[in-house]
């Protein structure tokens, strides 16, 4: 087994004592899509001692041709990505801890997620769990790499708080009508691209050398590549990372909340507090009305109304089919919490 | 005369990763005013600019030569 990191440690700026230190690193990996997959299975191969994954959605068939960590089985059986990518990485690297999640990265849960973590990936599909990513980093002084990509384009930064621009410094507003991998697509290779310069500076960092502070953002398609220094973007006043910060994306909320998960013509409806609902029960209280309702590890999925109703044993439901969020409030207290 | 370079969502927009624009003396600010009106760019406003691959803000003044490039933030993943 001595073999196993030797080529890795034959390169020059790792060697011995940096995969000694990956053994011995925690990382978070919010988000276990094509970007969290990808980040995951590399970081797992290289040796950190520690991975947590974490992930709110399940596994489709539209994942599959990006989504590397999952398989036709999986998509099938609508599996949470966070348990079957634990499985498909502790299958990996036997000799590693990992810890699938499958709930929300929220404001309740940051704190205790990011407890004795070194670093953060982000590999979300959204502005407002990143925003939520970049103020608990903030908070507790994590440094996370930021990873977007749609169509054939990438784009990363790493974020050291206090010393690097954080992503309120480099976006004052969340972008509105942006384009998504559901409505203007993507391919793998722009997945690849992006999680590899994200893995890179992750290796970097958990073996003691410094991170970029350049952007970089490309299209792999029309070769197009960019690197931009934007340490002078670090804005003294900031809301997230400055010393008076009030970190506006860690207020937590109360009662039901609802989030439109934008390109997917669903809504994600959440009680106000996690709950330990009974998903066996709720099956057989709602198949005489549905038809057929499947339950598997971690969730209950059946139809109703023509729309897809698929429950987590914590309470939050995601909604296909709606896109109106009342409308989802409706279906939600009429056949979940009844 | 300058360089334009659209990145991500804006190049799609426009129909065209690359474009010349006489921008010289202009900030950074009317430059992304004047892109916005000739190809209805919008998300030029969330978009970062830079100057010959460093960072520019929008009081940043254009000479002649230089290549600007927008990049606006790519969320999927």
């Amino acid at each position: 087994m001595a073999e196993r990191y030797s080529r890795q440690e034959r390169f020059a700026p790792i060697g011995k004592e940096g995969q000694a230190l990956l053994a011995e690193k925690h990382v978070l990996i919010v988000g276990a899509g094509a970007l969290g997959s990808a980040n995951a299975e590399m970081l797992a191969r290289a040796g950190i001692g520690r991975i947590t994954i974490i992930d709110r959605d399940y596994i489709e068939w539209s994942n599959l041709a990006r989504q590397q960590l999952y398989t036709e089985e999986d998509a099938a059986s609508s599996r949470a990505k966070a348990k079957a990518a634990e499985a498909r990485l502790k299958a990996i690297n036997s000799t590693i801890n990992v810890e699938g999640i499958a709930e929300e990265f929220d404001p309740e849960n940051a704190e205790l997620l990011l407890k004795d973590v070194d670093i953060l990936i982000d590999g979300t599909d959204n502005f407002n769990t990143r925003f939520i990513i970049n103020d608990a980093a903030c908070k507790y002084k994590i440094p996370w790499i930021y990873g977007g990509c749609v169509k054939s384009d990438g784009i990363s930064l790493s974020i050291l708080p206090g010393q690097t621009p954080c992503l309120q410094c480099l976006i004052d507003q969340l972008p509105q009508d942006i384009e998504t991998c559901e409505t203007a697509g993507i391919i793998g290779p722009a997945v690849q691209v992006t999680a590899a310069y994200q893995t890179a500076e992750c290796l970097k960092f958990l073996t003691g050398h410094s991170m970029s502070t350049h952007l970089v953002s490309f299209d792999v398609w029309g070769r197009q590549y960019s690197s931009i220094d934007v340490v002078k973007l670090k804005d003294p006043h900031c809301a997230s990372c400055s010393d008076d910060a009030q970190f506006p994306y860690l207020k937590k909320e109360k009662g039901i909340r609802t989030a439109v998960l934008c390109g997917r013509n669903t809504v994600q409806v959440r009680p106000g507090r996690k709950e330990n609902v009974n998903l066996e029960r709720l099956a057989q209280r709602i198949e005489p009305f549905a038809g057929e309702a499947r339950v598997n590890e971690v969730l209950l999925r059946f139809h109703m109304e023509e729309k897809r109703f698929v429950v987590f044993k914590d309470g939050r439901t995601l909604i296909h089919g709606v896109e109106d969020v009342q409308e989802a409030k409706k279906l939600y207290h009429r056949y979940v919490e009844a | 005369m300058n360089k334009i370079l659209l990145f991500a969502g804006l190049q799609e927009k426009a129909g065209k990763a690359e474009l010349q624009l006489e921008a010289v003396n202009k900030s950074i600010k009317e430059v992304k005013e004047l892109l916005k009106d000739s190809y209805q760019l919008e998300e030029i406003d969330t978009s970062m600019a830079a100057v010959n691959e460093e960072y520019a803000n929008g009081d940043f003044v254009v000479k002649e030569g230089d290549t600007i490039a927008f990049i606006p933030p790519v969320s999927g993943g």
